[in-house]
């Protein structure tokens, strides 16, 4: 083989991964974003792939940011961000987590929760968690200190449906708007929904006495 | 009457029974497509001749044009389907979205599901222009969204959860079991 064919082989080689990178980006972000920004995100969003967390939040929160014409610097910043947590929540709820889950347990972060609570929720419930970290967030973004709504959700965790722990959330907000603070009014729904819990696993098994 | 058919049968027997002139050439025939190749024979033969290396001359230039050339193929190709979180079929929640507002001309709900077009989700005013509404299949998740009035003006759902905000506009949350 001649060093012109040598040249040739490698001038081949370095255009096909320099086009490969080129189109690893994003197809639905390339119309939006200005060429620095795009090389940001895409490296952020190579980082997040190649440490096997999801990519499809940060696609979506670059979307979100240039349909409000949010400046390029701000639209980095949230991406970078938001990477940042979902490392977090992926290390807190473990690597099985489902995309739905880490991007979930991100917002439960991003609102204030414990990292060893997500943790702890992932121990107790066997079930998907996306449901429960969700009302964990809103409880906390409603106003709910992030210890009790832990607490709260908790309490929920092992026993509780989705549309239970959902349900729970949705009274919780209720009794909030109609003047109850936000702490009490989590504690005392917690009490009625794991009463409403124990019923219903009673009501299901008749052999055993209240 | 049976004498008649004995004669026909038998000058038939005779007829068959006379020998048969064998063109001189078809010895010659037969033989030359004995001998030659088949397709089995062809087909090796293909393979033999696409197996044996030989040395391909490329020029400088012709190496760059021929880079260029697939460079700008893997370009345009396609690389991967959107990942999409949760499969739709099987998770998929019809999820009704209302918000009031009076004498808009235009209201969108906006989005990670419609990844945050606005030309993609538009509502319907019903009630007089005054309520605005609209019902999509979401898959099992959490979801946040904002509601564009007359293309300019970012609404937040005053029924859910407000989304943390990055940007200066509001969102909201939806949360879909599963």
């Amino acid at each position: 083989m001649t060093t012109i064919h040598r040249v040739s082989g490698l001038v081949l080689v370095a255009a096909l991964l320099l086009a490969r990178a080129a189109s690893a980006q994003d197809p639905r972000l390339e119309h939006h974003l200005d060429s620095t920004t795009l090389a940001v995100v895409g490296a952020l969003m190579d980082s997040a792939r190649s440490a096997g967390l999801p990519v499809e939040p940060l696609v979506q929160r670059a979307l979100e940011g240039t349909a409000k014409h949010a400046e390029p610097d701000r639209i980095i910043a949230a991406v970078r961000r938001l990477a940042g947590e979902l490392g977090v929540a992926r290390a807190a709820l473990g690597r099985e987590s489902s995309p739905a889950e880490l991007d979930a347990g991100a917002s439960a972060l991003r609102a204030g929760v414990r990292p060893e609570d997500l943790t702890l929720l992932r121990q107790r419930r066997t079930q998907s968690l996306t449901v429960a970290l969700a009302a964990l967030t809103d409880l906390v973004t409603g106003g709910v200190p992030p210890d009790s709504a832990a607490a709260a959700v908790l309490a929920l965790a092992s026993r509780a449906r989705d549309d239970q722990i959902a349900d729970f959330r949705r009274a919780v907000e209720r009794d909030i708007a109609l003047g109850a603070t936000p702490a009490a009014a989590a504690a005392v729904r917690v009490d009625a929904t794991l009463r409403e819990v124990a019923g219903a696993a009673n009501s299901s098994n008749p052999s055993r006495k209240p | 009457m049976f004498e008649h058919d004995d004669d026909a049968l038998n000058r038939m027997i005779d007829r068959l029974r006379e020998p048969v002139e064998m063109d001189p050439r078809l010895d010659t025939r037969v033989m030359t497509r004995v001998a030659s190749p088949g397709f089995g024979a062809r087909a090796a033969s293909a393979w033999e001749w696409l197996r044996r290396p030989r040395a391909v001359v490329i020029s400088p230039i012709t190496g760059l044009g021929l880079a260029a050339a697939i460079a700008v193929l893997v370009w345009f190709l396609p690389t991967r389907a959107p990942e999409r979180g949760e499969p739709l079929a099987s998770d998929v929640t019809a999820v009704q979205f209302v918000v009031v507002a009076p004498g808009a001309e235009s209201v969108s709900l906006v989005g990670d599901f419609n990844d945050w077009d606005a030309r993609l989700t538009p509502m319907c005013a019903v009630r007089d222009g005054r309520l605005w509404t609209v019902t999509i299949p979401l898959a099992a998740g959490r979801h946040r969204y904002a509601f564009l009035v007359n293309g300019a003006r970012w609404l937040a759902d005053p029924s859910a959860p407000r989304a943390q905000d990055d940007f200066g506009a509001p969102s909201s949350v939806v949360t879909v079991g599963g």
